[in-house]
């Protein structure tokens, strides 16, 4: 017999991925009762930089150096791009938000003056960010720039190899030595995790500036793996800035992700904080609306709870986190069964090149709302005054090819939970 | 000046007939060479069910192609016994089939002297859990699943033990002819781009569905049909046996079990060519819709991988391509004007070993040898030492746990680095370029569950940092890799398979950027 528990609040975010977080930072922070459901645990897949457009047209298939620029193209082209509803102010604006609550829980991220970076990754390729943590700062200048660089793997952690990328980017001219750290007693794999916790003990920098000092003469510029730390990264950075006397800064690479967790964590500390309840792990299993209040039970293995609630934020994601379902015939849509924008038939959802420059038509799948973000029923109108879609889980937005995936959802999830506050507030968040 | 090798018996293309011929040949003590212009079992051979037919498919449609199964099956399993695994097979009848078809199978398996045993429905779906409750009739044969990989490659390896050779990813270019025959074979190798010659007494063309360009190379038209038919892996093994259905031969109706998983196939789709063939939406949910009719989980189980192979038939009529001869067509081309070629393509994976005793009692007339073929008694021998160094042995059986300095790099198929390596090795000993891809063809790598996401980023990283790897050419490695592989999966993502696609999508054109030309 499951336990059962009823709660109500002023929003429920169903969803805590990227899109989940900021809308609950947004709504806690504007004092609403914030109830949130979902696995923060995906978090572990993001890479951590905050893209807001680094590729357009698509077809491009360049890096694009100005967000600005691309998306006065992006809006006269389509129309129907959930950046189309909003406008690059109001998209600066939920990023300065997004910077600030986050850096009140000790995690710094940084922007270029609204241009790029050109962050290197793992693979050795450089990839287009708007804002990255302030520990990817001093390598996003290396494609220009002629810095002298030391490049260290670790052996056992299998995804990252200094050689690699040290390779990879000599072909465009640039010095680079690179140093493999041998960890006393680590057998054949590294997990980064671990990795990340032998970075916040003190003897283990003062092991790698050992290994590090004979290359103080040749080198400016130290780039580590993106798992210096769990959750003093940029204090780790600077320490071992300190000892080396070397700038030094972490490269991104495969999932589980040290940036994304970090990212998680952060949220976390920050949304208790604000009283955001969290049901972790829990699902939304049925739904009704009446009286103007939705009346959800969320399940885990071992309690129901029944949440009444004035709106409701859909943060649900796409795939990967359950908000949409692909079955061999149909997309649907997996709370409240709302319509899904989708290719006619499966046979048009990919592309048999996966590389093909014009993105593949299932990943402009998803819901479509009005301006405030509404996800709309069949007959165009909002399917309920206060139910709101944000993130990956909205159509016409290959977040993927495009490099807007945080973008689009810290945007979305920001002015829904503000139009949501208006509009049960009749109070205005742009005053 | 030119380089010329010099051999007795040319054999063109490295599947299953053309390394059973080079067998054949050198137990008669003729010396070979065979050349492929790709990898063994490229082509069809590679492209299968892997299923050893007991002939009952063919009883009513092919009376003599189901002798030759049923007498070719004994031979194999009992020359060939460690690539087959004697499966058994089921022929299931559900509801609203032919019930014609059904009445006649009995008569005709009993005609072409196949063994059958009719077996109750209750009992069968005691046997194979999995058979819907809509089985109506089930008959019992003995067909057997065969690793066409192993196959080939132990057919190739006994060739070679005995003084034959074997040159992989070497393509011929042209034949020079003089006096009615073919006298010189100008050869390309595909990796170092070199050109070379090779001359022959005789030359086999055993280039399967390529057999008509073979033949145009000398001047002689053979009106080749391609037929593709599509195959899909389940992710666990379905069923003990060979599961047929009953009926006349139609789309989705043979799922055959191969070690860890099943292979649910096939459809027959006419394509103009036997290149850059691949499975489509439309064929899947085909097979699936009709696969689900005998075993209704292959409508929820999940597929990992989709390929295709194509049936090289010798045109006839205009017929639906099921319904011509799966009988092999052996030509010697004396009678087109030129005495030392000969042509065998056709036919089918159970009747290769006939195929090339056929072809090489030509070959030997030829050469004025009478011998007799050996294949049928002489068992096939057992190789240790290609155990990783080649195409589609199950890495995974040989490994199971992980050791001090060997990491396993890709965790679906428990490939650990020193096998890696070993691979590497085998390839440089071929004179092959090791890449991602070649390395995937040796191995189970990418065909797990993740279909390369994770394995591919460890495995370039490893052999960057042993060296194999240099400058950004692992980078164009790593595209073409992950291409390859999703020409298997495109056609069958949907449920858990899409969240895997998406995951691999994110970092691989998300993070990395490898869709961008920039980089």
């Amino acid at each position: 017999m499951k336990d059962k528990q009823t709660i109500s609040c002023d929003l429920l975010i169903i969803g805590a991925g990227f899109a989940g977080m900021v809308a609950a930072a947004r709504a806690s922070s504007l004092g609403l009762k914030t109830v949130q459901v979902g696995n923060s645990s995906t978090l572990f897949l993001v890479s951590g930089l905050f893209d807001l457009l680094g590729v357009y047209p698509i077809t491009s298939g360049q890096s694009l150096h100005s967000p600005a620029t691309g998306l006065e193209r992006l809006r006269i082209d389509n129309s129907r791009h959930p950046y189309s509803k909003t406008g690059y102010i109001k998209i600066l604006e939920s990023l300065n938000f997004l910077k600030f609550f986050l850096a009140a829980a000790g995690l710094d991220y940084q922007s270029n003056n609204n241009e790029n970076y050109l962050v290197l990754t793992a693979a050795g390729t450089f990839k287009p960010s708007f804002m990255v943590p302030k520990t990817f700062i001093k390598g996003c200048g290396i494609k220009q720039g002629s810095k002298r660089l030391l490049l260290i793997d670790f052996n056992g952690l299998r995804e990252f190899s200094a050689k690699q990328i040290a390779n990879v980017i000599q072909d465009a001219g640039s010095d680079v030595s690179v140093l493999t750290i041998e960890i006393p007693a680590v057998s054949s794999t590294l997990n980064p995790i671990q990795l990340a916790n032998l970075f916040e003990d003190i003897q283990f920098l003062k092991f790698l500036s050992k290994k590090i000092s004979p290359f103080s003469k040749k080198t400016d510029l130290v780039g580590f793996p993106a798992v210096c730390g769990l959750n003093k990264s940029l204090e780790t950075i600077g320490k071992l800035e300190e000892m080396t006397g070397l700038d030094c800064f972490e490269i991104p690479g495969m999932p589980p992700s040290l940036p994304g967790l970090r990212l998680k964590n952060a949220f976390e500390k920050q949304l208790s904080q604000n009283n955001v309840i969290f049901l972790n792990n829990s699902k939304i299993e049925s739904h009704e609306f009446k009286n103007h209040q939705f009346i959800l039970n969320a399940a885990t293995q071992n309690m129901n709870t029944q949440i009444t609630t004035k709106g409701v934020i859909l943060a649900s994601g796409r795939f990967p986190g359950c908000g949409l379902h692909a079955k061999r015939e149909l997309i649907t849509e997996t709370v409240f069964n709302l319509p899904v924008f989708q290719p006619e038939t499966r046979n048009k959802w990919y592309h048999l090149n996966f590389f093909n420059p014009e993105g593949h038509a299932i990943n402009q799948a998803g819901l479509e709302t009005d301006d405030a973000f509404r996800p709309v029923a069949q007959n165009n109108a909002p399917a309920f005054k206060t139910l709101y879609a944000v993130g990956s889980i909205l159509a016409h937005n290959d977040w993927v090819r495009l490099k807007s995936g945080s973008g689009v959802s810290c945007v979305t999830a920001y002015s829904a939970v503000n139009d949501f506050y208006n509009s049960v507030s009749g109070r205005d968040t742009n005053v | 000046m030119k380089k010329i090798i010099e051999t007795q018996v040319l054999i063109i293309g490295g599947g299953a007939t053309g390394t059973g011929i080079a067998r054949d040949l050198s137990l008669r003590g003729l010396n070979v060479i065979l050349i492929e212009k790709q990898d063994l079992n490229a082509g069809a051979s590679g492209g299968n069910h892997g299923l050893l037919h007991s002939g009952a498919r063919y009883v009513c449609s092919d009376h003599e192609a189901a002798v030759e199964c049923n007498n070719e099956l004994n031979i194999i399993k009992r020359t060939a016994g460690h690539c087959v695994e004697e499966t058994g097979g089921f022929f299931v009848a559900v509801c609203g089939d032919d019930e014609k078809y059904i009445a006649d199978f009995p008569g005709m398996c009993r005609a072409a002297g196949i063994p059958f045993k009719s077996v109750d429905v209750t009992d069968a779906r005691q046997m194979e859990r999995s058979l819907s409750e809509k089985i109506i009739a089930v008959y019992e044969v003995n067909d057997a699943s065969i690793n066409p990989f192993k196959l080939s490659i132990e057919n190739m390896n006994d060739a070679v033990s005995m003084g034959g050779q074997y040159f992989s990813y070497c393509m011929l270019q042209a034949v020079e002819m003089e006096n009615k025959k073919v006298c010189y074979a100008k050869i390309q190798n595909r990796i170092s781009n070199e050109i070379f010659y090779i001359k022959a007494d005789t030359y086999v063309n055993a280039s399967g569905a390529w057999a008509g360009r073979i033949a145009e190379l000398a001047g002689i038209p053979i009106n080749m049909v391609f037929s593709k038919g599509s195959l899909l892996v389940t992710s666990k093994r379905i069923t003990k046996r060979v599961i047929n259905r009953l009926r006349k031969a139609a789309d989705g109706d043979i799922l055959v079990p191969g070690g860890a998983v099943s292979i649910l196939g096939t459809t027959s789709v006419r394509v103009d060519s036997p290149d850059n063939i691949f499975p489509t939406v439309d064929e899947v949910d085909r097979i699936i819709t009709e696969g689900e009719k005998m075993i209704p989980l292959l409508k929820t189980c999940r597929y990992v991988r989709a390929y295709s192979g194509v049936r090289p038939l010798v045109s006839k009529g205009n017929n639906d391509d099921r319904e011509v001869s799966r009988g092999f067509t052996l030509i010697d081309h004396e009678k087109d004007g030129v005495d030392n070629l000969v042509t065998i393509t056709g036919g089918k994976l159970s009747t290769y070993r006939l195929m090339a005793e056929k072809t090489s009692d030509i070959i030997c007339k030829k050469h004025g040898i009478i011998s007799k073929c050996q294949t049928k008694h002489i068992v096939l021998p057992s190789t240790k030492s290609g155990e990783w160094s080649e195409p589609g042995l199950h890495i995974t059986e040989s490994v199971t746990r992980e050791s001090r300095h060997d990491p396993i790099l890709c965790e679906c198929e428990i490939v650990p680095a020193t096998a890696i390596d070993t691979i590497i090795r085998s390839i440089k000993n071929n004179k092959g370029k090791p890449d991602l891809t070649s390395i995937a063809l040796r191995s189970r790598v990418g065909k797990g569950p993740c279909q390369g996401s994770f394995c591919s980023t460890r495995i370039l990283s490893h052999m960057y940092n042993t060296g194999e790897l240099t400058h950004a050419a692992g980078i164009n490695d790593l595209r073409k890799f992950l291409n390859e592989r999703w020409k298997g999966e495109q056609s069958l993502l949907w449920d858990q398979a899409i969240v895997q696609s998406s995951l691999k999508e994110m970092i691989h054109c998300g993070l990395f950027g490898l869709e961008l030309e920039t980089q």
